[in-house]
């Protein structure tokens, strides 16, 4: 995938190609929360897509700050793009959740290989972004019981789903080196 | 109203609405908020729109409170919490609707470094793009008898499917664009240099046709875009 000669691009870390790569998988995150959906109306499905890619990121640019980078276009895409309700949140909505994946990638950089590792990963993540709406309500005093009540609700629901998604990325992140499109080391930079 | 404005203005009217307690003072913001929305040439049914996902949050607060503090002494808290939530994220909603995308991206420019920006820009000059290979993949992977539709998505045993027949083809693609796009762009010297350079066709005026790889801004060789025309044919030039 990365050639010896090419010049790092951003961060210290990242060739032109990789930047793009990591901004195309915020785009089909954008193209899938906009056109893709499961038609489900269940909360917090929007996270079985965006978890997939957000984990797919990590492992087809196994650096440090991969998935960040992809929280970082995804959020300011959706704001230029009008979407979402959230406002001033939907940067958080996206970092957070970034955040978490490039966490874990700093502990255990090859766990996008692993199933159960990218279900806790994705559900872990996804619960963490539910808290931000927790965090708002705090924010405007509501009552630690119901906010709690409606925390527990949101986070597993989103967790499930994020879970759900992650859980298809160790298959394509195997398929996509076993066909040399990605590369096998998953170096920590 | 400029984009800076109205991001200065939600600010101001979200802190607002996380600060009020009392129904007069409520009552005054949900007005101005509503003037501002309105004002925004927005109408009560994007209003709706915009709210309307909040009336299931209302519908599971207002009884939640009413359960544990008894109907008189939760009811105001459990409107008031969900009518400062709805005032909260309209603001937001408002510059969402009212930003033009352009707009908004030169207000990015000037925050935001070149490099990241180009990528910004990229992912969604790119949207459409990948729409366009989503839907012929989609067709072909159909004709194939992969069950894509969404009806049949309502059943996880046709996960795999969406997976492996639809989104992984897409991911090679990405990759194979990422890598022309790349490829492309460091050909014209993208990226060499700490601020974005530009073609300056001013310096070019009589003499004739200014070609690939001419003299550009600061001495540079710059293109205008850095992007393979195969790849899309969106004109990167204002970015």
């Amino acid at each position: 995938m990365t050639d010896n000669n090419e010049r790092i691009y951003l961060w210290s870390r990242f060739t032109l190609r990789e930047a793009v790569l990591l901004c195309f998988c915020a785009t089909l995150i954008v193209l899938t929360r906009a056109g893709l959906r499961l038609h489900l109306h269940l909360p917090g499905h929007v996270m079985f897509f965006t978890m997939f890619f957000f984990l797919l990121a990590r492992g087809c640019v196994p650096k440090v700050g991969s998935a960040t980078l992809v929280g970082v276009i995804t959020s300011l895409a959706s704001v230029l793009l009008g979407m979402g309700s959230g406002g001033a949140m939907v940067p958080i909505k996206f970092l957070l959740p970034a955040l978490v994946v490039e966490a874990v990638g700093l502990v255990a950089p090859a766990f996008v290989t692993s199933l159960l590792a990218c279900a806790a990963v994705g559900a872990l993540a996804s619960v963490v972004r539910a808290g931000t709406n927790s965090g708002v309500e705090w924010l405007l005093g509501m009552d630690e019981g119901i906010m709690l009540h409606k925390a527990l609700i949101s986070a597993a629901m989103n967790g499930l789903w994020g879970g759900l998604g992650a859980l298809a990325v160790p298959s394509i992140i195997r398929r996509l080196r076993k066909n040399g499109l990605i590369e096998q080391a998953a170096a920590s930079a | 109203m400029g984009a800076g404005w109205k991001i200065a203005l939600g600010v101001g009217l979200s802190a607002l609405a996380a600060g009020v307690r009392t129904p007069a003072t409520l009552a005054a913001l949900a007005l101005a908020t509503i003037l501002y929305y309105l004002a925004a040439r927005l109408t009560l049914a994007d209003l709706w729109r915009d709210v309307r996902l909040f009336t299931f949050q209302a519908a599971l607060v207002i009884p939640l409170y009413c359960l544990l503090h008894g109907v008189e002494q939760g009811l105001w808290p459990g409107v008031r919490i969900s009518t400062q939530i709805v005032l909260f994220y309209i603001p937001g909603a408002v510059f969402l609707r009212t930003t033009r995308t352009a707009d908004a991206m030169r207000g990015l420019r000037r925050v935001v470094p070149y490099r990241l920006s180009f990528l910004v820009f990229v992912s969604i000059r790119f949207v459409p793009v990948f729409f366009r290979e989503l839907e012929e993949i989609m067709a072909a992977q159909r004709l194939r008898g992969a069950r894509l539709l969404p009806r049949q998505q309502l059943d996880p045993r046709n996960w795999r499917d969406l997976f492996h027949c639809l989104l992984l083809p897409l991911i090679v693609r990405a990759l194979k664009t990422a890598d022309e796009v790349s490829r492309s762009a460091e050909a014209r010297a993208f990226g060499l240099q700490r601020e974005r350079t530009f073609l300056d066709t001013s310096k070019l005026a009589g003499e004739g046709e200014p070609e690939a790889g001419g003299e550009a801004g600061h001495g540079l060789q710059c293109p205008a875009s850095p992007l393979p025309a195969a790849s899309s044919s969106a004109n990167l030039e204002n970015l």
